[in-house]
């Protein structure tokens, strides 16, 4: 991007300096200023958009655009019926409301915080303005109070119903919420959910591939509404044939086009394209076409019609139609569905087919014109709002079925009672849950397209501020994760600027799961026909006055609105500039994007896009200037601002690979088009907390993306007013020393997630290999990785068939004494547990009570007596020996009138051997070893580390970032100021560079290269190298030793087996695997077999019978064993043998195979 | 290193520095084990009392209760009567009158509409110990002058904290909260050597960029003499910077630096918990008396053997 011109290019140059200067003199004086903290865009730009703009831009656009046109679609909008054609049902129009439940028969408005703890949905009525026959009227309700509920729908944080929207930070701390929370993910029953954003390969554009065969192919995957078709263009033997599922065979493509109308050869290939090649490449298509002899079209719909595939269904009773007409419906409605047809009309859709024919023949003469599959333009991304519309369309549908039907069941009554009103049947329930249940599970069933996706939603992870952020940022692919494939998974280089490049899980999923850039937006659906018209205006041709010759002239291209043929255009350079000139005068939307590629011109207005702002540039010269930086300064100018004067703009994929962006100021030239607004926006907010991530080798970046979710911090500002299942806080976060823009941007700097601790990076103890550290242990008493871990545990009063319901009762005190004993001793006078208590394992914290009889009809459900009740109070099932106390009690109803008990029980850590900690760049290790202060090295100044680092984690790892950091932070620390060390900051003078780091390490009487020189604490004498030392900052992570460590001696044990069973949580044993059993055989000790195997394990004693080899019983009138086949006792003899062999033996049994024993002495 | 010349049985002290905390002096005439033997009982084995055991009995503050102990635990006690009192882990004879437990209490809570910090000036002191209380202590109105105290959480409206607190006497080896220094460590005096003949090849430029080439004021130039003099030998950090600049000079050997193994500077800082002078004596106090523990179990080591007939 930023390369010098070759040396040839320097006259031309000159001679452009020499113009510039001619056309404007004053040019030459001027030296292009250089932009000082261009970065302070930033916060204006998330200031406007938040960090998670696109899931609430895409919500929005569905509540308020998106589900009307689905409201007026065809075949949504009435409702009529077969029996009465007097009666319909029309909707005239939508709303959603603002959040609100429905209490006691009053609607009462909610707050997410409510739905949170009450395990409430957080969503929001809608209404449907409707026109309906009620017997010989015509009825509407419309307007306020009269318009018809229909259902609830899910209301996403911060979108612009909810009321969140557009808060202060102290009234959004009234409604219980914290500031930074980005908002973004629905209230489902109490529980977060995000819907992920999908990445799939856009639809209704022509992708030229080579398939498997090497053959090549032509493919659109059309999407409708109403219908999704997939149609392949493949060369076969030089021939070019149609593939689609509406065929049984491949078609050839001359037929169809026959089909179409076009019935003269020469009227192809001229649609095709001009030159001699195209033509001698279809001559194999023609001459097979020629030889079916499909001369006309009717021919080709007979032919076509004896390749329809037979309808699978068949019950459709007799055909309607003829073959032909059914050949004819298929090419209007099914093949590329997308382009529609009007009155069997084909024009479009035959110039549609042509192209992708030309597009095809052009890959065959020229491989390098083969499309990319990963290329992130041909990408589009899905969000919520779109998501949710499909499911909405499907369940507003169904909705639609069931009146239909309900119509017509009462309607086909004569003698009715009362008169039909259909609006008295619309059942709200279909809506509600159907929406409520696909977010809460997240399987997204939509039966229109027969599509069954499961995993749509994800549980919004709270287990770091961070990782909440790096959830909205997620984006899962189609993709299946079992391929071997790596072209999906590789960083592809369109993705520049627009997904993090570091931000990725390892494994299965890695490459599939990305994360978008800091500054990336998702488009929403834009209107087409204003575009399509100021086409026209700008001198686009339309299809229908062009002729197939003109179709394809030398000089002219083919303009293509969100990949259908709008028409042609003589001078598609300056028809690119001309709508770009509009777009920046904020004439027509700001994401329409167009960009010339070979002969065509593709203008986009679809959803889904990916896009990023960048500063547009004029000869090199970038439109933002210094004083329009020093609006957004004071505040005077807004991000939109800059849009609106066309100083910035964005760019999307496709028409960033038409531009040439330079990275730096420094690197403009005069062909230069667009300025990168920072550098450091390529990253994600993940990868933004990284500092010098760019000294730092690639993996390890990536590692520490997985790891910052796992850091123990804050949560949020109301992160102790939620109730969340799992809760890992720290008690003393800090702000890391050394920052990034990045982290001031997100608010990591107020919600921090590690601590800043002095590293030694030297060789101590021996406890320090492998990754281990060593830590200091008065910095452990100090406070330096103290954290909290919280749970949750609770119940619900449930509400039994017959009327009676579980209750909670103050627990029974013996006489003479204040508080009950034993393990109710928790309790208070509620029958609850009380705040500040330390729980035991076995101790009830809430004592609640079922009625005994739950299905007969009880006559007072409500005054039952005590001994109709019996207990099943809630104890907690702790590890002994941890002093957790009981944090909080919530006590409430969810809106369904079920109360609910929610008991946090809290228990503060302090960090011991085994747990996990990191630094920010990847380096995980665990404690090694804690070391008393007086052990530890000290400095002539006192210094002491808090933690010891084996050196040996560089070399390979090579985390130069680390290193720098360390340096930074001890500049920092001695210099009283944050320093930064933003991604490829260095050039702006975001980064601190090592050079300056080190002037103030010098400065304030330090070693320049952070090196100190240090005194053993426990010999006293000086240690033989200058040690490399000074604060980074130090995550810890979630996994803790207490939460993992296990063992058993006995214990219990599986009741089908009677082996012990298995897994931490049960108390399991400790599994002698195969492989350790293969040691001991090849070893020979067979008793030691023996012992593990059995006598440890499931050991059982057996009376076999000696003559028949069956397991014998125990009678009880002979008081002795007795083999099954002889019912006596003398051939017994007893035995032992593992719980499990005789359990396989009897299931044998049960299978009518008798296992016979054989025994013999040894 | 030098060699190991014989050891010096008779330490000096000399004190250059004393401020209530932080003191400075120089430990000459012994060698490094017992200087870092010195350092080591002053970090972990003078006494001092901290808060030890917290009963909270109410307590809506943000903070959950083991956090206020945890903090309340790391504040300062004024430290001066340490020695009148028993330590709860050393009760060895069943003496009832040892003192043990100074009783602080504390009752706080909101009223106004303004954000109320509690400080370690809110305990209330244990009326039979006046003398003990937090670092900085002050009752009474608090003015912008007076020290603020400790902070320890900051109330709203309504929230109510009241717990009492239990100091004890204790050492910093079981926990960092009877540290009675915030920093203690020692240097090594430099024994710097000019190589004056090799010296007086430099030229006045080339003499000036040596000078300059150490990060610390060490030598300068004397303007008369135009010889490179030592002006503060202590300043040396052993960064080996001036070492490595006459290398590249071309000088090897110019000037030869070694720790002094025999004196050591000393630097205490205290945490306000004892004067500093105080810890460096208690400290000396404490090494005798382990020293005096380890002559005792000797002797009657040696008795038991020769009762043993070894």
């Amino acid at each position: 991007m930023g390369a010098e011109p070759p040396a040839e290019d320097q006259d031309t140059k000159m001679e452009d300096a020499a113009k510039m200067l001619a056309s404007d003199p004053s040019k030459l004086t001027q030296p292009i200023k250089e932009l000082k903290d261009k970065y302070e865009l930033l916060p204006a730009f998330l200031q406007v958009r938040g960090l998670v703009k696109q899931h609430i831009d895409s919500f929005n656009y569905f509540i308020t655009k998106e589900i009307k046109k689905i409201l007026h679609a065809k075949g949504n909008e009435q409702i009529t019926c077969d029996v009465d054609p007097s009666f319909y049902l029309r909707y005239l129009d939508i709303h959603v409301g603002t959040p609100c439940v429905e209490e006691d028969f009053q609607e009462k408005k909610i707050t997410p915080q409510q739905c949170r703890l009450r395990d409430m949905t957080y969503a929001a009525p809608i209404h449907v303005d409707i026109e309906y026959t009620r017997g010989k009227e015509i009825l509407q309700k419309k307007g306020e109070g009269k318009a018809v509920l229909i259902g609830r729908m899910p209301i996403m944080l911060r979108c612009d119903r909810c009321v969140l929207k557009g808060q202060s930070e102290a009234r959004l701390a009234k409604l219980g919420e914290c500031p930074l929370d980005p908002g973004g993910y629905f209230v489902v029953k109490g529980t977060e959910k995000v819907i992920l954003i999908n990445e799939q390969l856009s639809k209704n554009r022509i992708i030229i591939d080579k398939d498997s065969k090497d053959q090549f192919a032509a493919s659109v995957t059309s999407s409708t509404t109403e219908r999704k078709s997939k149609t392949n263009l493949v060369m076969k033997k030089g021939c070019l044939s149609l593939r689609h599922n509406a065929f049984a065979d491949d078609v050839n493509i001359v037929a169809v086009m026959k089909a179409m109308g076009i019935e003269s050869d020469q009227e192809i290939i001229q649609l095709v394209g001009q030159d001699q090649t195209y033509a001698s490449l279809l001559t194999p298509t023609l001459e097979e076409c020629r030889n079916l002899q499909l001369y006309t079209q009717q021919h080709a719909l007979d032919w076509l019609g004896s390749k329809v595939k037979s309808n699978p269904r068949g019950f459709e009773g007799p055909r309607k139609q003829s073959k032909a007409d059914e050949a004819r419906n298929i090419l209007a409605n099914v093949i590329v569905c997308h382009v529609e047809v009007d009155r069997y009309n084909f024009t479009q859709k035959v110039v549609f087919i042509a192209v992708m024919m030309r597009r095809l023949l052009n890959a065959v003469m020229d491989e390098s014109l083969i499309d990319d599959r990963d290329y992130y333009g041909n990408k589009r991304l899905e969000l919520a709002g779109g998501q949710l519309s499909l499911l909405f369309e499907d369940l507003f549908k169904r909705l639609n079925t069931d009146l239909k039907r309900q119509a017509e069941k009462q309607l086909v009554k004569a003698n009715r009672v009362a008169q039909f009103d259909i609006s008295k049947c619309i059942r709200t329930d279909t809506i509600t849950y159907g929406m409520e249940h696909a977010i809460n599970t997240g399987q997204w069933k939509i039966n229109r397209f027969r599509m069954d996706k499961k995993g749509a939603t994800q549980v919004l992870s709270r287990l770091s501020f961070i990782a909440a952020m790096g959830m909205m940022t997620k984006i899962t692919s189609q993709f299946e994760k079992t391929r071997k494939v790596s072209g999906p998974r590789a960083l592809q280089p369109s993705q520049w600027g627009m997904l993090c490049p570091a931000d990725t899980p390892e494994g299965e999923s890695c490459g599939l799961m990305k994360n978008l850039a800091l500054m990336t937006h998702v488009t929403t659906d834009e209107e087409e026909g204003p575009l399509a018209r100021l086409s026209f205006m700008l001198g686009v041709e339309p299809i229908s006055s062009v002729n197939g010759a003109e179709l394809h002239a030398e000089g002219t291209a083919l303009v293509f609105l969100n990949g259908l043929v709008l028409g042609v255009h003589r001078r598609p350079l300056a028809f690119v500039s001309a709508v770009r000139r509009l777009r920046r005068a904020a004439m027509i939307g700001e994401f329409v994007s167009i960009h010339a590629q070979q002969e065509s011109v593709n203008i986009a207005t679809d959803g889904g896009r990916v896009c990023r702002p960048l500063i547009i540039c004029d000869n090199g010269v970038p439109r933002v200037s210094n004083e329009h930086l020093a609006k957004v300064k004071s505040k005077e100018w807004r991000f939109v601002d800059f849009l609106r004067a066309g100083l910035i703009e964005w760019l999307d994929v496709n028409e960033e690979n038409n531009s040439l962006i330079a990275l730096y100021q420094t690197h403009t030239r005069p062909e230069t088009t667009h300025l990168e607004i920072e550098p450091f926006t390529v990253l994600g907010v993940i990868a933004g907390l990284i500092p010098y991530p760019h000294h730092n080798q690639s993996p390890r970046n990536t590692y520490q993306c997985a790891m910052g979710k796992q850091a123990m911090g804050n949560i949020a500002f109301n992160q102790l007013a939620r109730m969340d299942t799992l809760l890992y806080l720290l008690s003393y976060p800090q702000r890391p020393l050394l920052t990034t823009k990045t982290i001031e941007l997100v608010g990591y700097d107020r919600l921090g997630a590690g601590q800043n601790a002095t590293v030694a990076v030297m060789s101590y103890s021996g406890y320090d290999i492998e990754d281990a550290i060593v830590m200091n242990k008065a910095s452990l008493d100090r406070g330096f990785g103290r954290c909290v871990v919280m749970r949750k545990y609770g119940t619900s009063i449930k509400k039994y068939a017959n009327r009676t319901e579980d209750r909670v009762v103050r627990p029974s005190i013996a006489p003479g004494e204040k508080r009950p004993a034993g393990r109710m001793k928790l309790l208070g006078q509620d029958g609850m547990c009380s705040v500040g208590e330390v729980i035991q394992p076995g101790e009830v914290y809430i004592n609640k009570q079922s009625p005994i009889n739950t299905r007969d009809m009880v006559s007072n459900p409500h005054s039952l007596p005590d001994n109709a009740f019996k207990p099943t109070p809630m104890s907690w099932k702790g590890v002994a020996g941890q002093s957790c106390v009981v944090d909080r009690v919530l006590l409430t109803e969810n809106d369904e009138g079920h109360r609910i008990f929610k008991v946090m029980v809290r228990h503060t850590r302090r960090p011991e051997l085994g747990d996990k900690f990191s630094s920010r760049h990847g380096q995980k290790g665990v404690m090694g070893h804690i070391v008393p202060q007086d052990d530890m090295p000290f400095s002539e100044k006192g210094i002491c580390p808090d933690l010891i680092m084996n050196p040996h984690g560089f070399p390979s790892r090579m985390t130069v970032g680390k290193m720098i950091e360390l340096i930074g932070s001890k500049a920092a620390a001695l210099s009283g100021k944050f320093h930064y060390g933003v991604a490829f900051g260095e050039p702006e003078g975001l980064a601190d560079k090592v050079e300056d780091i080190s002037a103030t390490l010098v400065r304030h009487g330090f070693s320049y290269s952070g090196k100190d020189f240090i005194t053993s604490g426990i010999s006293g004498e000086p240690l033989e190298a200058y040690i490399f030392m000074g604060p980074v900052y130090y995550q810890k992570l979630k996994h803790m030793v207490l939460d993992k460590m296990h063992a058993r001696a006995r214990g219990p044990r599986v009741t089908l087996t009677r082996q012990p069973t298995e897994g931490r949580s049960r108390d399991g044993g400790l599994r002698l695997g195969e492989m350790e059993r293969d040691c001991l055989i090849g070893y020979g000790a067979s008793m030691l077999l023996l012992e593990r195997l059995m006598i440890s394990s499931d050991q059982f004693l057996v009376h076999v019978c000696k003559h028949c080899g069956l397991l014998g019983y125990l009678d009880a009138n002979l008081g002795c064993a007795v083999c099954p086949s002889l019912k006596t006792g003398d051939q017994m003899t007893a035995m032992k043998l593992p719980y499990a062999c005789k359990l396989l033996f009897q299931e044998l049994q049960s299978m009518n195979i008798i296992p016979r024993l054989s025994l013999a002495d040894m | 290193m030098s060699s190991r010349a014989a050891p010096k049985r008779t330490p000096q002290v000399s004190v250059r520095k004393i401020e209530p905390d932080f003191c400075e002096f120089v430990l000459s005439d012994t060698d490094p084990s017992v200087a870092n033997a010195l350092r080591r009982v002053m970090l972990s084995e003078v006494p001092t009392l901290a808060i030890d055991l917290v009963e909270i009995e109410v307590n809506t503050t943000v903070l959950n209760d083991e956090f206020i102990a945890h903090r309340l635990g790391l504040i300062p006690l004024v430290s001066q009567r340490v020695w009148d009192f028993t330590g709860a882990y050393d009760t060895n004879d069943d003496d009832e009158n040892a003192l043990m437990d100074i009783v602080f209490q504390m009752d706080v809570k909101c009223t106004g509409d303004d954000t109320l910090d509690v400080t370690s000036n809110d305990l209330q002191l244990d009326p039979s110990f006046p003398d003990i209380h937090p670092v900085a202590y002050s009752t009474g109105p608090q003015d912008a002058q007076a020290e603020k105290g400790v902070l320890l959480v900051k109330l709203r409206k309504g929230q109510h904290l009241k717990l009492k607190a239990i100091a004890r006497k204790g050492i910093g080896k079981d926990h960092a909260k009877w540290q009675p220094v915030a920093t203690v460590a020692f240097q090594y005096m430099p024994d710097i050597r000019i190589n004056h003949a090799l010296m007086d090849t430099l030229s006045e430029e080339q003499k000036l960029q040596w000078i300059q080439s150490s990060p610390n004021p060490v030598f300068r130039l004397n303007p008369v003499t135009a010889q490179v003099e030592v002006v503060d030998a202590e300043a040396y950090r052993y960064d080996g910077e001036v070492i490595a600049k006459a290398k590249a000079l071309g000088k090897e050997g110019l000037v030869n630096i070694t720790p002094r193994q025999d004196m050591f500077i000393f630097r205490v800082e205290g945490t306000g918990a004892m004067a500093t002078q105080q810890i460096v004596v208690a400290a000396i106090d404490v090494l005798l008396r382990k020293l005096d523990t380890l002559q005792q179990s000797l002797a009657s080591a040696d008795a038991a053997m020769d009762m043993d007939g070894l």
